[in-house]
C-alpha cells in the first residue's frame, strides 16, 4: 500500500479541512480526487505529501510518516510556485541537485512534448508555467504522484497537452492522485473516483463500475455533490 | 554535499540582487566619505570613521532583511516547494546562513579596507600586521558578536512565524519574539559584561600606537593609560564564544522547526 489514511482529521484554526477520512491507495491507479471548492481535496493531498500533519487519525505513506517519505512522493501544488527568474534550465539544475530520482533527459523530452518555451518563468504565460511545473514533477521517477489542480486556469490546448503527458508518462506501478474541477476532460483517465464533500468522503468508486452501470464520473459528480 | 551546493546556488540566484546592492552600496559610502572636507584632520577622521560604522549597521540590517524573506516565499508558495525537498531543515537553514555569512564577510572586510583607506587619507600609515588585524581580525570579531547571532535570530524568528501560519495565529509568536528581543539582548549584554575577561583577551593593534604617535604626536597621559590598558587586556573572548554558541543553538532550533513546519 502506498498510502493509507485511517480516520484522518485535519483541523485548521476555525475550520476542518478533512474529517474522519479513511482511504487506501495501492500501486497502479489513477485516482480522481473530486469535489467542490473547500471540500478538502487540497488538504488531503497535502496531508499525503507531508506538507500538513493530521490533527487526529493515522496516516502512513510508504509504511512510514508522510514527511519522512516526502522525497519518495511527487507533489504538484495548485499555486504558481516557481521563482520568476527561473528558466527551464535552472529548474533542471535545481531538481537534479535536490532529487536523486530526477531524470534530466526525461525532463528535456517533457519540455518538448509539453511545448515549454526556454525562457524565464516571468516571461511565460500561466499555461506555460503550469506545463513547466508538470514537466518538473513528471521527470521524477516516483511511485506516488499528487497533482493538485494541474489544469486550473490553463487554456484548453495546454490542458490537453498535460492530460496527454499524464497518460504517456504513467507506468502501471505508479499511482496518480489527480484533483481537478475539469472532471469531464479528465474523466477518461480515472480508474477510481473519490468524491469529497465538506471534508468527508462522499463516495469512493471504481470508474469502470460507474461506466458499466451506464453512468459516468461527471454524472455521478453532479448526483453526489449537488 | 550536492544538495547543500544546490541550495547555495539557489540562495545566490534568489539573493544576488541584494548581495550586489549591498556590496555596491560601499561605493556610495566611499563617495560620501570622500565628500567630508572638514579642515581638522582628527575631526575629519572621526566623521569618516562614523560614516563607516553607519555603513556597517546598515549592512547588518540589510543582511537581516535578505535572510528573513521566508514570509514572502510562504505567500508565493516557494517555501512549500522547499519544504518538500529531500534535504533536511538543517541543510536548508545552513545554506541560507552560509550564503548570508559569505556576503557579510566580503562586506565587512571591504569596510576594514575602507578604514585603512581613511587612515591613509589622514596620513596614518599602518604596518602590515596592523593592516591584517584591521581588515581580517576586526571584521571577524565584529561579525561574531553581532552579525552571526542577529542573522541566526532573524532566521529563527521567520521560521518560527511560518510554523504557526497554517494552524495557528502566526502574528502571536512573531509579536512576542519581536517585543522580547530588546529585553533578551539587554539581559544577554549584561551577562556578557559580567563574565568578560574571565579568559585572557585577544590582543590586537600592538603596533598601532606607534603609527598614531607618528602622525598626531604624543597623546595626553590619560589617553596613554587607556591605550596601554586596551593593549594589555585585548578584546574579550567571552562575547565571541557566547555569541557563536548562541548562534549555533538558534540555528539548530530553526532547522528543527523547519522539519515540522506546515505549508
Amino acid at each position: 500500500m502506498l498510502a493509507r489514511l485511517q480516520n484522518v482529521t485535519k483541523r485548521y484554526r476555525t475550520t476542518e479541512g478533512v474529517r474522519d477520512l479513511s482511504l487506501d491507495f495501492p500501486e497502479g491507479e489513477i485516482v480522481g480526487v473530486l469535489g467542490l471548492n473547500g471540500s478538502g481535496k487540497s488538504t488531503m493531498l497535502k496531508l499525503i505529501a507531508g506538507l500538513l500533519f493530521p490533527t487526529a487519525g493515522t496516516l502512513t505513506v510508504f509504511g512510514g510518516s508522510a514527511r519522512g517519505n516526502r522525497s519518495r512522493t511527487v507533489f504538484l501544488g495548485e499555486t504558481d510556485t516557481l521563482w520568476p527568474w527561473m528558466t527551464p534550465r535552472d529548474a533542471c539544475r535545481l531538481m537534479t541537485g535536490l532529487y536523486p530520482d530526477f531524470e534530466p533527459h526525461r525532463f528535456d523530452e517533457l519540455l518538448d512534448v509539453l511545448d515549454v518555451p526556454r525562457r524565464k518563468t516571468k516571461a511565460m504565460s500561466k499555461g506555460e508555467r503550469g506545463r513547466l511545473r508538470l514537466a518538473m514533477a513528471l521527470a521524477r521517477s516516483a511511485k506516488l504522484y499528487l497533482l493538485d489542480e494541474p489544469l486550473a486556469g490553463i487554456d484548453l490546448l495546454s490542458r490537453e497537452k498535460i492530460l496527454m503527458s499524464l497518460v504517456r508518462e504513467w507506468h502501471t506501478d505508479e499511482t496518480i492522485l489527480l484533483s481537478t474541477h475539469e472532471v469531464a476532460e479528465a474523466e477518461g483517465l480515472f480508474e477510481r473516483a473519490i468524491y469529497l464533500r465538506d471534508g468527508r468522503l462522499a463516495l469512493d468508486v471504481p470508474a469502470e463500475q460507474l461506466r458499466q452501470q451506464g453512468g459516468s464520473v461527471v454524472q455521478t459528480f453532479k448526483e453526489v455533490l449537488a | 554535499m550536492k544538495s547543500l551546493r544546490t541550495l547555495l546556488w539557489l540562495e545566490h540566484r534568489r539573493s544576488w540582487v541584494w548581495m550586489a546592492s549591498l556590496l555596491g552600496s560601499l561605493a556610495f559610502w566611499a563617495w560620501g566619505i570622500k565628500q567630508v572636507r572638514v579642515m581638522e584632520v582628527g575631526e575629519r577622521l572621526g566623521i569618516r570613521a562614523g560614516l563607516l560604522a553607519m555603513a556597517a549597521a546598515v549592512g547588518v540590517f540589510v543582511l537581516c532583511l535578505m535572510i528573513g524573506r521566508i514570509r514572502a516565499e510562504t505567500r508565493h508558495g516557494q517555501y512549500q516547494v522547499l519544504l518538500l525537498t529531500p534535504p533536511s531543515g538543517y541543510t536548508h537553514v545552513a545554506a541560507r546562513y552560509l550564503y548570508a555569512i559569505g556576503v557579510a564577510l566580503v562586506y565587512f572586510i571591504t569596510i576594514g579596507f575602507l578604514y585603512w583607506w581613511i587612515m591613509a587619507l589622514a596620513g596614518i600609515h599602518l604596518d602590515p600586521t596592523t593592516l591584517i588585524e584591521l581588515v581580517l581580525a576586526v571584521p571577524f570579531y565584529a561579525m561574531c558578536i553581532t552579525v552571526l547571532p542577529l542573522l541566526a535570530w532573524t532566521l529563527l524568528l521567520m521560521v518560527f512565524i511560518s510554523a504557526y501560519r497554517v494552524s495557528g495565529p502566526g502574528w502571536v509568536p512573531g509579536t512576542v519574539m519581536l517585543l522580547g528581543t530588546p529585553f533578551v539582548f539587554r539581559w544577554l549584554g549584561e551577562g556578557i559584561v559580567r563574565v568578560s575577561y574571565s579568559l585572557p583577551g585577544w590582543r590586537l593593534f600592538a603596533n598601532a600606537p606607534a603609527a598614531l604617535i607618528e602622525r598626531f604626536g604624543q597623546p595626553d597621559p590619560e589617553a596613554v593609560l587607556e591605550i596601554d590598558r586596551f593593549l594589555y587586556l585585548g578584546v574579550p573572548l567571552e562575547p565571541l564564544l557566547i555569541m557563536l554558541a548562541l548562534a549555533a543553538v538558534m540555528l539548530v532550533i530553526a532547522g528543527r522547526i523547519w522539519q515540522e513546519v506546515e505549508a
